[in-house]
């Protein structure tokens, strides 16, 4: 097949395009058209291809331009949404990271500073657990015969862990629900 | 839009501003009644899937309205609409398989079920399917929408130049097939049963 455009083909496009083909264009043309097949296949194609487009635009089954303007407007508010809750998250990964940071860097301090008069990881471990409840000054609220042996320690660290456990379902609830 | 007035206006739940600004309600109403039938037979009978092309125009829509669609006239608007349609349709044809367009299968484009689109009287059902789908787009946007190779260049992002040899192959093979399907003949007994 070889591309060869017709001169005639702007002209012919436009008699179609105004709807003057067959019978209201120049007898030139329509003779132009018989015998030049460029041109006899721009009239058949165009001709298929409009017949066709009035067809299937009648089958269009077309919803209201609400639903589409509402549907915009949700996904709009959706993305702005989002944009505001970006930077939120990023404040709270930084204050997460810096409050790690800290905690790391306390207990390093802790570990040299005890590391020394104590022999293994353990013993440290032990005493650091025994010496919390008088930090807090916790051992007041305790029987007195509980308040030298080690079990006051244990009980200590029992419940900040359950207090960790608490807040941990209570931020994901409340984020749950947001 | 600055965040502050999008964090007051969201948290206030007022209606926010779509990017189409010159285009309000009333206006995306009448624009979407002229041009909403067109592009639905344009992806129905491009991608030969009715039901993906309801699916399509509704997206098409939804991303003209959040867009910064061309402020000059509708002419603009729906050549703009049409950008969007192709483009889905692209993406619709490429998520199976990360492939080119061109060098997908042709059973991929067609619809599932060929009475699907028997229901339509489709008189160039036959043809459509014997094409590839970028000959469906360029015979569509040419002869069916009327734009000119320059408009087809912006919306199918296909270069200007090549546009010109791609519709005029496109178009005598589509011409062979019409005539092998006898189609001045077959259109206007359609025509007259439609009387």
């Amino acid at each position: 097949m070889r591309f060869r455009a017709c001169p005639h083909d702007a002209e012919v496009k436009d008699v179609l395009h105004r709807g003057h083909w067959p019978h209201s264009c120049a007898p030139e043309i329509r003779a132009h058209v018989e015998g030049c097949k460029a041109c006899r296949d721009l009239v058949l194609v165009t001709q298929a291809f409009r017949s066709e487009r009035a067809a299937a635009s009648a089958m269009a089954r077309i919803e209201s331009p609400g639903v589409l303007w509402w549907r915009a407007q949700l996904r709009r508010r959706n993305a702005a949404l989002e944009k505001i809750a970006r930077p939120m998250l990023g404040a709270q990964v930084f204050a997460a990271a810096v409050m790690l940071i800290a905690a790391t860097l306390f207990l390093a301090t802790q570990v040299k500073q005890s590391f020394g008069q104590n022999s293994s990881w353990f013993s440290w471990l032990l005493s650091w657990v025994g010496e919390l409840p008088r930090t807090f000054h916790m051992e007041v609220l305790l029987p007195v015969s509980m308040q030298n042996s080690g079990i006051a320690a244990w009980l200590v660290l029992a419940a900040i862990g359950g207090a960790v456990l608490l807040s941990g379902v209570l931020v994901y609830r409340f984020s749950d629900e947001r | 839009m600055p965040l502050e007035s999008a964090i007051s206006t969201v948290l206030a739940g007022e209606a926010l501003p779509l990017a189409c600004t010159h285009m309000q309600n009333d206006a995306f109403a009448g624009f979407y009644e002229r041009s909403a039938r067109p592009l639905w037979a344009y992806l129905a009978r491009v991608s030969g899937d009715p039901a993906l092309a309801d699916d399509l125009l509704q997206e098409s829509y939804i991303r003209f309205l959040g867009a910064d669609t061309p402020d000059d006239g509708e002419v603009a608007a729906r050549r703009y609409l049409f950008r969007i349609a192709t483009n889905l349709l692209r993406d619709h044809w490429r998520r199976p398989r990360q492939r080119s367009i061109e060098e997908m299968h042709e059973e991929l484009f067609a619809a599932a079920d060929p009475s699907a689109q028997s229901d339509t009287r489709a008189m160039l059902g036959p043809v459509l399917q014997a094409m590839r789908p970028r000959e469906r787009q360029l015979l569509w946007l040419a002869y069916a929408e009327g734009y000119s190779h320059k408009e087809i260049a912006v919306i199918t992002g296909l270069a200007s130049a090549s546009i010109r040899l791609l519709l005029f192959r496109a178009r005598h093979k589509a011409a062979g097939l019409l005539r092998q399907q006898d189609f001045p003949r077959q259109q206007d007994v359609s025509e007259r049963s439609s009387r």
